[in-house]
């Protein structure tokens, strides 16, 4: 199979696209075909051409931390868990999170959601026992992975200045659900999501975790005040 | 105002972190990549607290489980602080939003985790890791607005900035602009995980290296118990790696196996009884080690229900990467490199023989002994955080520092020169080399031979390091980490074969037996090229 690979040495230089050859097994994950690609002594593109090694972001490989998040044949997706025997046609192409700066090839710099949920002040102010019918719900919300793939996906989001995307709403949930009143949430989610959310729910479709995004803008919208106090 | 430097942002990293600012001190946590990223978050089986309404477990129970499953290697005042803290560290947990998996009484439930004879284990779904970060993150951010605590990313630990036995900060690698800077600071946290990289790929993150340990080695820092690497005994083989197959699926009722002229041989309970498959992870990776047929692991007589809602993330992974459906069919699965026991020497304080140079979390060697128990691990990456922020609290800090500009400029020279001599040599393809040789030297089963023969092939590629030229086509930190790696891995090595007994974790095929002397930990250190190796008989560390 050719693994066609869009390439970019460091942050602001050319990008230009690089094909290989990977003659591995279908079992593997796209990230064991980037391993693969890359763990030879010397790596050589499909013209036979000597290539830089691909960087590319991987900690767990195994669909647990988000590091691996890549447009992998146009769609977003972690890499340790996308598998070469899925990928129909000859090629495969690879590109980074097009929402974000390039650090190099497909490694991205993700901070703004880091900087986004710090600036908006997403934080617990107040702990207050939560309703036990909130507990699952919360369980899915902590899992959020701030991969990114929502965002890219998102028909909304754009750079992250304005409009925050799925991973705040459901980190506004998770502090709404936690804690007593808090005016500076609410007027942060309103601004930096309802504002902006068409509503396309493509965001769900892509979620390594499937966490149900909707509901926690239903609770949200439903006036979610606080927990119980008990 | 003091200023502490962490390196790590895992638990234990933002565990120092929060309890600093809970006291109003400062400080700036250091990583490449942001915490959900780290080792941490695919903890998933638990964290040991005991129940203090439960009638029958104890702190005393507790503190006795982990020294015996230590091979009493580790000191009993060190274990008895981690374990009495359990509890209020998991109320301290749900005080931050850690979401714990509840039992019929509304109360958090408990688990049956390996080499303990109590229900103790507390777990948040099948991500306990995870749950227990984003709760840890938040409270991150809480302090973040105060100005108490400053995350940065792209920052890889170069070395410590050290005068005289005392540290002053770190120097620090900004992938971003690919800067190396000083960083001054009252105190030094190292929170920088496992040496997972000496091993290649094992169960855990590949982010997590070691180098911070061979570094700070060859800055004069000791080390200790190196030889003590945990295989854990279920482990799933796939093409990228080999997953972890929770010691959850054991503590629900999986059973271990192998088959001999089409027989079921249930291995463990044959020869430890009925609590044999909930064995230590040493035991049973030595047992396993001895066995040349294929060994599995059945849960499929537990049942659909049970599987669905105790095991779904052992479900899916064996789903997912082989797949298999283990409500029909049992789990192949062979050991693998899974914790470092081994790592940074320090005190009840957490606090190296460097003044002001703590280290917490798995890159800290105390509480674990020849061997960890499962679920000890998050419990000891929370307390170290805090009992380092309790020092360091303590402690009153003039907010000076020696002059260091020499060694802050000779290190930005020599990286700088590396830069300039381009060459496209494969610092990764050497990386692959050691990772290979470790494997193979530093099995589950040793001996004198084999591990001389690691230390020769080391000691070959330490020959050549520093004339090895800069490799542009990967990170910077690949470059300049390999010789630390290199180091430690040598450390190992001379641990391993220094201590010629059979005791937890490490097992020599040339003296398999426990030797009642050696009931003490590895201490090595290093001094201009030479390696020295000493035995803790006096509990300079841990007692
Ligand atoms: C699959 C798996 C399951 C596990 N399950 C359990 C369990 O159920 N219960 C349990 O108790 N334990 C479990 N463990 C062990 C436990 O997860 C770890 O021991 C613990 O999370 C370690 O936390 P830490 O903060 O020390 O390190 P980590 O979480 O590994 O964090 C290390 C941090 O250091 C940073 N870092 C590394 N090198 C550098 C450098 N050179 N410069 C700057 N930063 C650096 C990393 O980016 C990261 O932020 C499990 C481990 C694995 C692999
Ligand atoms: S490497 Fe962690 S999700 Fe892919």
């Amino acid at each position: 199979m050719n693994i066609k690979i869009k390439r970019q040495r460091y942050p602001g230089a050319e990008s230009y696209w690089q094909t290989f050859v990977y003659t591995g097994s279908p079992e593997n994950t796209v990230a064991g075909v980037l391993d693969e690609l890359n763990y030879k002594d010397d790596i050589t593109d499909i013209n036979g051409e000597a290539a830089p090694r691909i960087s590319w972001e991987c900690s767990c490989l195994q669909g647990v931390c988000g590091a691996c998040a890549m447009v992998i044949n146009g769609k977003p997706a972690l890499a340790c868990e996308t598998f070469v025997k899925d990928c129909r046609g000859e090629t495969m192409t690879i590109e980074p999170l097009h929402k974000f700066p390039v650090i190099a090839d497909l490694v991205v710099d993700r901070s703004v959601i880091q900087k986004n949920l710090r600036e908006s002040g997403s934080y617990i102010k107040q702990y207050m026992n939560p309703e036990p019918e909130e507990y699952e719900h919360q369980y899915s919300t902590a899992r959020c992975l701030k991969c990114g793939l929502c965002l890219e996906i998102c028909p909304n989001y754009a750079d992250g200045s304005r409009f925050y995307g799925e991973v705040f709403a459901n980190d506004c949930y998770a502090i709404a659900s936690k804690s007593g009143k808090d005016e500076v949430m609410t007027e942060a989610y309103d601004k930096h999501f309802a504002a902006g959310c068409s509503k396309s729910l493509s965001c769900m479709d892509v979620c390594p975790m499937r966490i149900p995004t909707l509901a926690s803008m239903a609770k949200l919208n439903r006036g979610l005040k606080g927990g119980s106090g008990k | 105002m003091t200023t502490v430097a962490i390196v790590g942002s895992g638990i234990s990293g933002l565990s120092t972190a929060v309890s600093l600012a809970e006291k109003g001190i400062r400080s700036v946590v250091l990583s490449p990549f942001p915490s959900e990223r780290s080792q941490s978050v695919m903890a998933a089986g638990g964290i040991n607290a005991v129940d203090e309404h439960d009638p029958l477990d104890s702190i005393e129970a507790h503190i006795e489980d982990t020294l015996s499953g230590g091979r009493y290697l580790a000191g009993y005042d060190a274990v008895k602080g981690l374990c009495s803290a359990a509890p209020g560290i998991i109320a301290q947990l749900e005080r931050a939003g850690t979401v714990f998996t509840r039992n019929a009484q509304g109360g958090i439930d408990r688990r049956a985790f390996g080499g303990q004879r109590y229900k103790r284990t507390c777990y948040s779904g099948t991500a306990t890791g995870k749950q227990i970060v984003s709760a840890l993150v938040m409270a991150c951010r809480r302090y973040e607005a105060l100005g108490l605590i400053e995350r940065r990313q792209w920052s890889d630990f170069h070395s410590a900035l050290i005068k005289d036995g005392h540290c002053y900060g770190i120097l620090v690698f900004d992938e971003s602009t690919r800067e190396l800077y000083p960083l001054y600071a009252d105190a030094v946290v190292m929170a920088a995980g496992g040496q997972n990289a000496l091993f290649g790929k094992t169960t855990g993150s590949t982010v997590c290296d070691g180098y911070a340990a061979g570094r700070l080695f060859m800055q004069g820092a000791d080390l200790k118990n190196l030889e003590f690497i945990q295989y854990h005994p279920t482990t799933l083989e796939t093409p990228q790696k080999k997953m972890l197959v929770s010691e959850a699926a054991r503590g629900e009722g999986g059973r271990l196996f192998y088959e001999k002229a089409g027989r079921r041989i249930y291995f463990m309970e044959e020869r430890y009884g009925d609590k044999g498959n909930l064995m230590p992870r040493d035991v049973i990776s030595r047992e396993m080690a001895g066995i040349s047929e294929q060994v599995y692991l059945d849960v499929s007589f537990l049942g659909k229900d049970i599987i669905e809602h105790r095991l779904p993330e052992v479900q899916e992974l064996c789903r997912k990467y082989r797949g298999i459906d283990i409500t029909e069919e049992p789990i192949p699965v062979t050991p693998s490199v899974h914790f470092f026991m081994g790592g940074l020497a320090v005190d009840l304080n957490h606090e190296t023989n460097i003044r002001e140079l703590f280290a917490v979390g798995e890159c800290a060697s105390i509480y674990h002994g020849a061997n960890r128990l499962g679920g000890n691990s998050l419990l000891a990456a929370l307390y170290s955080g805090h009992t380092a922020a309790e020092a360091i609290a303590g402690r009153s800090y003039t907010g000076t520092h020696p002059d260091l500009t020499a060694y802050v400029s000779s290190e930005q020279e020599k990286l700088s020169q590396s830069f300039a001599s381009e060459s496209r040599f494969p610092v990764m393809y050497i990386r692959d080399l050691l990772a290979e040789h470790m494997q193979k030297q530093l099995g589950i089963v040793r001996e004198k031979e084999t591990l001389l023969d690691g230390i020769r092939d080391i000691e070959f590629y330490l020959d050549s390091v520093d004339r090895i030229h800069y490799d542009s086509s990967v990170l910077a930190y690949f470059n300049y980490s390999l010789k630390g790696l290199l180091v430690l891995a040598k450390a190992t090595l001379l641990c391993a074969e220094a201590r010629r007994e059979s005791r937890g974790a490490h097992n020599r095929s040339d003296y398999p037996e426990e030797d009642p002397q050696m009931n003490c930990a590895t201490i090595i250190s290093y001094e201009d090229g030479a390696y020295r190796i000493h035995y803790d008989r006096e509990g300079r560390y841990e007692h």
